[in-house]
């Protein structure tokens, strides 16, 4: 499995590389932003690590243009405690954050919460196609797609997660921790707002093609898709 | 030489620009108070108790009064006429008032009735003088001219009725208690003016320096730029010298930001080499890679505090304001303290609720709980009191029962890396940042965050939050 890392920080991508190469991944780094963005559009990664102060071309930049062409996975690595940065990311479509300096433990979790994922979608596409429809929202598992009255969502892969878990359990509550576990892979943080980021990037790109509300909030519990009128 | 030269210059500069001299303007405006003071008391004693006042009839006016009285004379001698005749003759009579006053009251006579106003009696002291114009407050006199006529002596005045007297007779004929209101009114101007002019500066310097020993470093007293004076120099080296203690302090503070921000790549790889080496490290091997990822994680905690310190003190944070119940943010804040109580053997007592929706940032007004809370959970000897209560603002109180802080100290607890002790010992754990972190981010709401030592012991911790900005 290939992983692109995307940072400026030379010495901890020499250490990055050496410790996820032990854990079986294969790893590539970029110094600056307009490199890493060539290696990124050129080629196919599982997971792009993405820091955010980048020489050339700033981390927000760079997952904008990406996301204009690639859904790839991207993890942005922020500052702690810059709650700006990271829902800025969130917003231009990031998949996760983990904040700097991060333990390399967490980060190997994460990123394995991604294979996982990935690894999953390899063997329901093996399996006859496997379609959910609530409504007028049809989710196509084995492609990883997701339809709005027929018109296809271009959705990031944690968008994707999200959705496809809320549909899969429409009309019943999924907390924002089961969310959190079952798609980001970790335990919600307190004060957490990254799933919220995620379902209000849903509600957007759903809106562009039909305005009727179908994720609902439930306020300090979590969320319910809506089935039926 | 140049110590002469010099003394000179400071003797005698002030002669060339004396409004640039505070003594000069206190020496010119004393100077005319008592100048002003003096002038009262003047026309105070000058005033007679009588409403007259006269001078010497010179030039013109004394010429043409001889005139009418020789006309007078002449008509009663040479056309016999009687004294009553030549009075009321109508050519006399359309003319000023003639007034003939007689050493026998009775006989005196005028041309024509004067209105009810006029007092003609007043004139009688002036008989023996030589001509005078005489002023009284309704009418003024010229006179007296002897007359010689058959019947007997008379004094002859003209009368100017309708004449207003000049200013200065006006005043000298004031009522006495117009004169002392007159008086202490332009004094008390006079001096209210003075005593503002010299205090206008200071109490601007006054005001900006409460407010720069406040912490608001961009206070500066107002002075007006054209001022030379002592005061205005003064001014404006008070504010050179906030200019310089802002730069300095913003300096520190950014120095401080800075160099937590640089720390942290370092420490990022520091902990990505431990985790490597703790993987080609057998297990026995570990404690020593353990304490160094404790120490580092530290070392973390600590740069995000210090960020997060500078960060709120220079209002920089982004807040990421949502609508949040605050007893949802409390209670989350309150399990993890409970838990953290209870490894101490320590018991949390809470008292009230606050089911009350406000607009913040919950993750840092509950990063400002949990700092005042673990910070009363370490002092504290057995019981934490928290009190919630909700009147004109959000109040939440969080008491220990610990020793207290030594009164000295209450103000100086918000401060980065203040710490009791001198010894700074560590082995309370902390960074020293936690009240500091409280205070700015209670701040950053528009509440306040204030300390106060309880009776018999114990630290209270104060959070007042506003209502109506959260509605």
């Amino acid at each position: 499995m290939k992983l692109l890392m995307i940072d400026d920080d030379t010495g901890l991508c020499e250490l990055l590389s050496e410790y996820l190469t032990a854990q079986g991944f294969q790893i590539e780094c970029a110094h600056n932003g307009e490199q890493g963005l060539k290696q990124a559009l050129e080629q196919e990664y599982a997971l792009i690590l993405l820091d955010v102060m980048l020489p050339k071309l700033d981390g927000f930049e760079v997952l904008k243009q990406l996301r204009q062409k690639k859904l790839t996975p991207v993890i942005m690595l922020t500052a702690k405690g810059e709650d700006f940065d990271r829902i800025f990311g969130l917003e231009l479509g990031a998949d996760d954050y983990i904040p700097k300096p991060f333990n390399h433990r967490e980060l190997l979790a994460r990123v394995k919460a991604i294979a996982r994922r990935i690894e999953h979608i390899t063997s329901l596409a093996n399996t006859s196609s496997n379609k959910l429809t609530v409504n007028n929202i049809v989710i196509n598992l084995a492609a990883r797609e997701a339809y709005v009255d027929e018109h296809p969502l271009s959705l990031t892969g944690t968008e994707y997660e999200v959705l496809a878990l809320l549909v899969k359990h429409a009309g019943e509550v999924v907390s924002k921790e089961q969310i959190s576990e079952e798609v980001l892979g970790r335990r919600l943080a307190s004060f957490d707002r990254s799933i919220d980021m995620h379902v209000s990037n849903i509600r957007k790109k759903i809106a562009e093609f039909n305005n009727a509300e179908r994720i609902k909030t439930m306020r300090g519990t979590g969320y319910v898709f809506i089935q039926g009128e | 030489m140049s110590l002469s030269k010099g003394s000179n210059k400071t003797l005698f500069s002030w002669l060339k620009h004396p409004q640039h001299f505070l003594f000069f303007k206190i020496f010119v405006w004393f100077w005319l108070t008592v100048i002003g003071t003096i002038t009262a008391l003047v026309f105070l004693s000058n005033i007679a108790t009588n409403q007259v006042s006269c001078e010497n009839l010179h030039g013109p006016m004394l010429k043409n009064l001889q005139y009418t009285a020789k006309g007078i004379e002449r008509m009663a001698l040479k056309h016999n006429k009687s004294i009553t005749e030549i009075l009321t003759h109508p050519r006399r009579a359309k003319r000023k008032l003639l007034y003939l006053n007689s050493d026998q009251p009775d006989h005196s006579l005028s041309s024509r009735v004067p209105s009810s106003e006029i007092d003609l009696s007043l004139l009688n002291f002036t008989k023996n003088m030589s001509p005078q114009i005489i002023f009284t407050e309704y009418y003024q006199a010229f006179g007296p001219i002897k007359i010689n006529l058959p019947e007997g002596q008379f004094y002859l005045y003209e009368i100017d009725e309708n004449h207003q007297p000049p200013f200065f007779i006006r005043l000298k004929l004031m009522p006495i208690w117009l004169k002392v209101i007159i008086a202490l009114l332009a004094s008390l101007t006079l001096s209210f003016i003075f005593s503002r002019n010299l205090i206008a500066p200071i109490n601007h310097l006054k005001q900006a320096a409460i407010k720069l020993s406040d912490g608001d470093l961009t206070a500066r007293a107002e002075i007006d730029p054209n001022r030379q004076d002592e005061l205005a120099v003064l001014g404006r080296d008070f504010n050179s010298m906030a200019t310089q203690l802002e730069q300095l302090i913003s300096a520190q503070k950014r120095l401080l930001a800075d160099i937590s921000h640089e720390l942290r790549s370092p420490l990022t790889r520091l902990k990505m080499a431990t985790g490597l080496a703790q993987m080609q490290t057998p297990e026995e091997n570990q404690t020593y890679l353990l304490r160094i990822e404790k120490e580092a994680n530290q070392l973390d905690k600590m740069i995000a505090d210090v960020l997060q310190v500078s960060r709120l003190e220079a209002k920089s944070q982004a807040l990421s304001l949502h609508q949040q119940s605050l007893q949802i943010i409390i209670d989350h804040v309150l399990n993890d303290a409970q838990f953290e109580a209870k490894q101490t053997h320590k018991q949390l007592l809470v008292n009230g609720n606050l089911n009350i929706d406000i607009h913040c940032d919950e993750s840092l007004i509950a990063s400002a709980l949990e700092n005042v809370l673990r910070n009363a959970i370490k002092y504290s000897e057995k019981n934490i009191t928290i009190t919630l209560s909700l009147s004109d603002a959000i109040y939440i109180e969080i008491c220990d029962d610990g020793p207290g802080v030594e009164p000295q100290n209450l103000t100086k607890l918000c401060e980065p890396f203040f710490r009791q002790s001198d010894a700074r010992d560590r082995t309370s754990g902390g960074t020293g940042l936690g009240l500091a972190i409280a205070k700015n981010a209670i701040a950053a709401h528009a509440g306040s965050l204030t300390l106060h030592n309880k009776q018999p012991s114990g630290l209270c911790v104060r959070i007042a939050l506003p209502l109506d900005k959260q509605q």
